[in-house]
């Protein structure tokens, strides 16, 4: 049996020895950056020219469980990237609602307009909002990084919704309203429970832009917000790569996790294999 | 107007207001007419920007790197769809570089491709080199290997997505049909897959190359420092001790988004004017 999406070729083990190739070399090229931060993040030292570490060491990890500055960045990181998801798929979703029953010309413009802060870079991006950031007041404080977070994430976000709606059902809503049901009784029985896993999966892909995002803290956070991607950069910059190597894999944790969750819902709803 | 309409500019306006907000403060600051160092009006910073060759060298060198591992990462999405399509394993594996932030990617590059890194320990081991320096320097150096390399591990895994989710749809159907026809495997993956793959993936890896354009951590941190990636160029100029050169950051930025627009308003004319764009 085949899943949607495989269009009759079943998913499995590859059999073919070209096949097996590419993915062996798939598999070192994938791996390799991993295990080498794992490699230098549990090891006490790695001299040149040793291939592997001399022996293993937990001390990174009891220093990076035990780095007051570390957890205070994660922290902020984390919490930066909550907000920024529920806000940025609130606004995002509010946003798709209207304008996916506008007429063609108003959904085309609002493809447009919601491109802008995608491909804006982000640096170029950033030195702009600094100065928005700076005439609110907001410039170097964890509102006004949230704000800068915000922006291209509403921007990925009301794409996501605007495809997401375009194959959404209105006639549920049409006729809710009929029987008698309120805006915000159609809002709160028929299309949030209708649209949850796709709110879900915007709220966590949000969350996972702000919890990568280093340039756009950088420039508005001007160096007084410290998140989890700032401290890293500030550490490989130190030359402390043992330290560096254990925070990336901190780093990197709950983006998989949030992929590996995603994968999963979506295959469980059907939507890829 | 209906109200709906009104309500959907409304909407179209709260997405793009602050990101066009920013785009006019930059042009303003750029001016002179607002921002750190604010005063001198008039078109001195862009004349200051446009007159560097600096710039035009970060400018040219940015694009190439951008463009190279545009190609790198595509042939790889294109390789990794037509070979593991059937595989579970081999989609799991082009997924998984997605969850590693770029910070950590760069870092991992450094530890792997750094003159006393792992690969030049591998050539030690092997008699290849005797000693770090006869490595040769893929990182921090004028061609950008490294910065390369690393750009297309991180891109690759948007782009092999995309193209499964090309083939999943649509490729496999037809090439059979073209098998069936009596076409080779090498004449149906080139006149059936290949057309199908390639313009289905030419959004996506123009968007990973204007991604690439602005992409500031890892040009910060395996690039060289001349020439300097526009990026990395950009925010050296926002943090200037000498106030009068931040509002030139500006003009760097609206350069590189006048870049990014312009690529990808020239991929949307000629996705229209070709006859069979989908």
């Amino acid at each position: 049996m085949t899943r949607p999406g495989e269009s009759g070729r079943a998913a499995g083990v590859v059999t073919r020895p070209a096949d097996r190739a590419v993915l062996s070399i798939l598999f070192v090229v994938v791996a390799a950056p991993v295990a080498v931060l794992a490699l230098r993040a549990l090891s006490a030292t790695w001299f040149y020219p040793e291939i592997l570490p001399p022996a293993g060491s937990m001390t990174t990890l009891v220093a990076l469980a035990s780095d007051a500055r570390l957890w205070r960045a994660g922290a902020v990181s984390a919490v930066l990237a909550a907000a920024t998801g529920v806000g940025a798929a609130t606004i995002a979703l509010a946003a798709g609602r209207v304008i996916a029953r506008a007429p063609k010309a108003v959904r085309t413009a609002a493809g447009a307009a919601a491109l802008l802060p995608v491909i804006a870079p982000p640096i170029a991006l950033g030195v702009g909002l600094q100065v928005v950031a700076l005439r609110a007041y907001v410039s170097g404080t964890f509102w006004g990084v949230l704000f800068a977070h915000l922006v291209p994430a509403t921007g990925y976000l009301t794409l996501y919704f605007l495809g997401v709606l375009s194959a959404y059902d209105w006639s549920l809503e049409d006729e809710a309203r009929t029987l008698g049901a309120a805006p915000h009784q159609v809002l709160a029985r028929v299309a949030l429970p209708v649209l949850r896993p796709r709110l879900v999966e915007a709220v966590v892909l949000g969350a996972l832009i702000s919890w990568a995002q280093l340039a756009l803290t950088l420039v508005v956070g001007a160096g007084a917000v410290r998140t989890l991607p700032v401290e890293l950069l500030a550490l490989v910059r130190s030359g402390d790569d043992r330290l560096a190597a254990a925070a990336a894999l901190a780093l990197t944790v709950p983006p998989a996790l949030a992929v590996s969750l995603l994968a999963r819902g979506a295959r469980r709803t059907g939507t890829v294999a | 107007m209906t109200s709906r309409d009104r309500a959907a500019f409304l909407a179209i306006g709260l997405v793009a207001a602050p990101a066009a907000l920013g785009g006019v403060y930059s042009v303003a600051a750029a001016l002179g007419f607002a921002g750190a160092g604010a005063g001198d009006v008039g078109l001195s910073r862009f004349i200051a920007v446009l007159a560097s060759a600096a710039v035009w060298r970060s400018v040219a060198w940015t694009l190439a790197i951008a463009a190279v591992a545009t190609v790198l990462a595509a042939a790889a999405a294109v390789a990794v769809a037509v070979r593991l399509q059937a595989s579970r394993a081999g989609r799991w594996l082009a997924v998984f570089p997605l969850a590693v932030p770029h910070v950590a990617a760069a870092l991992a590059a450094l530890i792997l491709l750094g003159q006393s890194g792992l690969l030049s320990r591998m050539a030690f081991a092997t008699g290849m080199t005797a000693s770090p320096a006869e490595f040769p320097p893929l990182v921090y150096d004028r061609v950008g290997a490294g910065l390369v390399l690393a750009m297309a591990w991180k891109e690759f895994p948007f782009l092999a997505l995309t193209a499964l989710a090309v083939l999943d749809t649509r490729g496999h159907l037809f090439e059979e049909t073209a098998r069936t026809l009596g076409a080779t495997a090498a004449q149906a993956f080139r006149l059936v897959t290949w057309p199908l793959l390639w313009r289905g993936l030419a959004p996506a890896s123009v968007a990973v190359f204007a991604f690439l354009i602005g992409h500031y951590e890892m040009a910060a941190l395996l690039g060289p420092s001349d020439p300097t990636a526009l990026p990395v160029l950009t925010l050296e100029r926002s943090l200037d001790p000498d106030l009068a050169r931040r509002g030139e950051a500006h003009v760097l930025g609206l350069i590189a988004l006048a870049i990014c627009v312009g690529v990808v308003g020239l991929h949307q004319r000629a996705r229209r004017a070709a006859p069979e764009a989908s």
